[in-house]
């Protein structure tokens, strides 16, 4: 399961973050860490990208860099 | 000269603490995009700021100098970066100049709204031990929010002073600035130094003693601590930079034990380690109410973003400003245009007349200086109106949504979300829409969207089309322009698919890109940008602008004496190259100098034309106004400039209108020309013409804005070299396979 897999409205907390190099880095520093709990809030009108809130603010991003972030869905 | 006083004494007062107080103080701002930076140094450095740019770069540089209880003080912002990693522009301008030209003290602009993500910076740049203070910035909304935020413990934990303030009211600026020169005049008072866990702690002291142990020099260069992090972080940027032999092996006997356990990588860990530090503090300091009330952003995101709404809403919005932008400024164009080549012009004559200067040097000073004065200025209005608007999206967050809703569009040729409205914008005018791409953060969509836009057909291309299609289509004049914009569109496409696959092959840059808050940004600020960007194009590009005017003058008027325009250096030109374009069906001297004088602006092309087609008729003896005349004309047309104005933007009179009635007004007078071009060109070859003029070239202006923008002639050069071999072979393509087919 991943990120780019959620509904919106679905929350998960990351379990791995697959991405490599500057793309990694930069979602990390964004706030997207292995044990953060991360909301899809919104898909855009066109189906890519997606808006998530993580760490009390929102963010978009698009699906192929969310594939590489695996989640398990919290109920 | 201030600037070496402060180093000079920065090594000599550092001991001696406050009894040598400095004369010069060096303040960096740095913080998140959207926490309310900008603002904020508006807000303190006032008209003082001057906004160029970073060396070598297109990052935007602002600076300000002025005195402050009795010291210099220089304000730098820093660009706004959520993190010091070496991967983006911004990051590393921010840490370069933190780490190689060390202020006196740093200014934390930290969104009191955000406090986690913001922190996070924070304890990066505590990392440096450079005097350090805290804007809780954005204070009035957290409150509002009902969030309580313990300041005191805050300062506490991270051993500086923190001063909540609203940078939109310029509540507590005064006390930031008080307490930043304060910080400055005591080096010795550094943040305190945040512990990263034992485990990472080891790892990095055993990096310290082996690296910095070894290498004395380094620690002169660097704030030890953060080297030390960055080298066990495997930073590449600092690791090339310092280049020791052997490094990589001292780094991985540190951390193999460490990387091994936690089954992750340095640069995770160091992730994990700052964001628990700013997590821990942000639990420490900040109380928030339970509450699910939603807030006012997602309330306004739920329509603006919408499935059906969201794209409908975009366009509207797009259309409003693209709209206001030109409606605004069209009267004020017209009233430049007619300034200049009216009164001012005839001023200048008579002026000129008294000093007995000869015909020629009339001209010059008229056809060439005013004229080229005026090009300059017609350009302000609509620049002025294009930043206000932009800076007003960019501030209130639509910006973001606008990326957002179209990204998926956009990327399919390789651009980004934000890309839409500097095209957009490009069918108002090239110029602006260049000057927007700033918009963009990363260097390939800037470029990329910047390369593009000259193929948006812009006003000035509309004269030319409007007069051909006058004289060959007029039956379905409307289906041949709206074919010239869509194969503009099409080529755009094309073009951005097939550049995404040579020239930026590799790169695939990010969309990782905050939503903020919408806020309303602050009057001010609106208002400081958006001269700024015109005052910036007025001094910059206006130079060159006028350069080039009087170049063609002389291209015109050259050699002494010429009589004919075919003998011009214009009309040689011509003459060269008329034989290139004769497979396209337009190959005589005539229509290839009119493309050259096309340089300045696409419009002049039908201009020139009229020159050099319509043998000059006796001057009307008309009746010349009088001086007073002229000035009361000045003053009520440009009352009438901001009446019209205002008409525009209430009654949605559209740009196009004008432009067209306007086109339709001056093709009666060009009634002589249009009879020359009916026999010079067939419906074939005007066509062909018309569909070069579309695609050849930028003009001059979209060239000084490319420089202006990227610092480099490099994507002016390439710009220019597709759009000349585009525009011929489609136009070859036309007019070939038209002949083909059989038509004429």
């Amino acid at each position: 399961m991943n990120l780019a897999m959620l509904k919106p409205g679905e929350k998960g907390t990351i379990t791995k973050m697959g991405a490599l190099g500057p793309l990694k880095r930069r979602l990390m520093d964004m706030g997207l860490l292995v044990g953060e709990e991360v909301q899809v809030e919104k898909i855009a009108p066109l189906g890519d990208p997606i808006e998530v809130t993580i760490k009390n603010y929102q963010l978009s991003l698009r699906k192929r860099e969310a594939e590489g972030i695996a989640v398990e869905v919290v109920k | 000269m201030s600037v070496d006083v402060a180093e000079l004494n920065s090594e000599t007062s550092s001991g001696l603490g406050l009894g040598a107080a400095k004369r010069s103080v060096t303040v960096a701002v740095a913080g998140n995009p959207n926490s309310g930076k900008s603002t904020l140094i508006n807000a303190l450095a006032g008209t003082r700021l001057h906004v160029g740019n970073w060396p070598g770069v297109t990052v935007e540089k602002k600076e300000a100098l002025f005195s402050f209880d009795g010291k210099e003080v220089k304000l730098v912002d820093l660009p706004g970066t959520y993190s010091l990693s070496p991967y983006t522009q911004e990051e590393i301008i921010a840490r370069d100049y933190l780490v190689h030209e060390r202020p006196d003290v740093i200014i934390n602009v930290v969104d009191a709204t955000n406090l986690e993500r913001n922190l996070y910076l924070t304890v990066q740049l505590m990392e440096l031990g450079i005097p350090m203070v805290m804007a809780l910035n954005i204070y009035d909304e957290a409150e509002q929010k009902g969030y309580r935020i313990d300041v005191k413990a805050m300062e506490q934990m991270l051993g500086m002073t923190i001063i909540p303030t609203v940078a939109t009211k310029k509540v507590g600026l005064q006390d930031l600035l008080d307490a930043a020169l304060e910080a400055a005049a005591d080096p010795a008072r550094r943040p305190k130094e945040l512990r990263y866990g034992e485990d990472l702690e080891a790892a990095a002291a055993a990096v310290e003693k082996a690296v910095i142990g070894a290498h004395h020099g380094l620690v002169e260069r660097y704030p030890k601590r953060w080297l030390a992090f960055k080298i066990t972080e495997g930073d590449e940027r600092v690791l090339s930079e310092v280049n020791l032999g052997g490094i990589d092996a001292i780094v991985k006997h540190a951390t193999a034990h460490l990387a091994e356990v936690h089954e992750s990588d340095m640069e995770t860990l160091m992730a994990d380690a700052r964001y628990a530090q700013a997590a821990g503090l942000t639990r420490e300091v900040l109380r928030k109410p339970e509450s699910k009330k939603k807030e006012l952003t997602e309330k306004i995101d739920r329509i603006v973003l919408n499935r059906f709404l969201g794209i409908p809403i975009f366009l509207a919005a797009m259309w409003l400003m693209f709209k206001l932008t030109f409606d605004v400024s069209t009267p004020f164009v017209d009233w430049i245009d007619a300034m200049t080549a009216g009164p001012f012009k005839r001023w200048m004559e008579v002026l000129l007349g008294f000093v007995g200067a000869s015909d020629w040097m009339v001209s010059l000073a008229t056809d060439g200086v005013i004229a080229g004065v005026g090009f300059v200025l017609v350009f302000v209005p609509v620049i002025f109106a294009m930043m206000f608007f932009i800076t007003f999206l960019e501030g209130s967050g639509y910006m973001a949504r606008a990326a957002f809703v179209m990204d998926r569009a956009m990327h399919a040729m390789g651009l980004h979300g934000k890309s839409f409205i500097p095209m957009l914008l490009g069918f108002g005018c090239n110029v602006p829409a260049v000057y927007a791409t700033r918009t963009l953060e990363n260097q390939r969509d800037k470029a990329l969207t910047a390369l593009l836009i000259p193929l948006m057909s812009c006003g000035a291309r509309l004269p030319v089309y409007v007069v051909f299609i006058g004289v060959f289509f007029s039956a379905y004049a409307g289906t041949v322009l709206w074919s010239l914009y869509v194969m503009g569109i099409a080529l755009a496409v094309l073009m951005g698919i097939i550049f995404k696959r040579t020239l930026f092959k590799g790169d695939a840059p990010m969309f990782i890109m905050e939503l903020p808050p919408y806020r309303m940004p602050s009057f001010r600020s609106l208002m400081i940008h958006t001269w700024e960007k015109g005052k910036h194009f007025l001094i910059k590009a206006g130079t060159y602008i006028l350069a080039v005017s009087i170049l063609v003058w002389f291209l015109l008027n050259l050699p002494w004496g010429v009589e004919q325009r075919k003998d011009s250096y214009l009309g040689r030109m011509g003459q060269v190259i008329a034989p290139v374009l004769e497979p396209l069906g337009f190959g005589t001297w005539e229509a290839a100098s009119s493309l050259v004088s096309g340089l300045i602006a696409k419009e002049i092309v039908v201009g020139t034309m009229g020159e050099i087609y319509v043998p000059k008729a006796e001057e009307e003896k008309k009746n010349i106004p009088t001086f007073a005349e002229d000035a009361k004309e000045v003053g009520t047309s440009f009352i009438g400039a901001i009446r019209d104005s205002a008409v525009n933007v209430v009654s949605g009179i559209g740009i196009s209108s004008i432009t067209a009635q306007e086109s339709l007004n001056e093709q009666e007078e060009r009634s002589p020309l249009r009879e020359v071009i009916k026999d010079q060109f067939t419906p074939l070859s005007a066509y062909a013409f018309i569909t070069f003029v579309l695609l050849y070239m930028p003009c001059v202006v979209v060239a000084i804005a490319m420089k202006q923008e990227f610092g480099t002639w490099k994507w002016f050069g390439i710009a220019f070299a597709y759009q000349m071999v585009l525009a011929w072979v489609v136009a070859f393509g036309i007019y070939q396979g038209g002949r083909l087919l059989g038509l004429s």
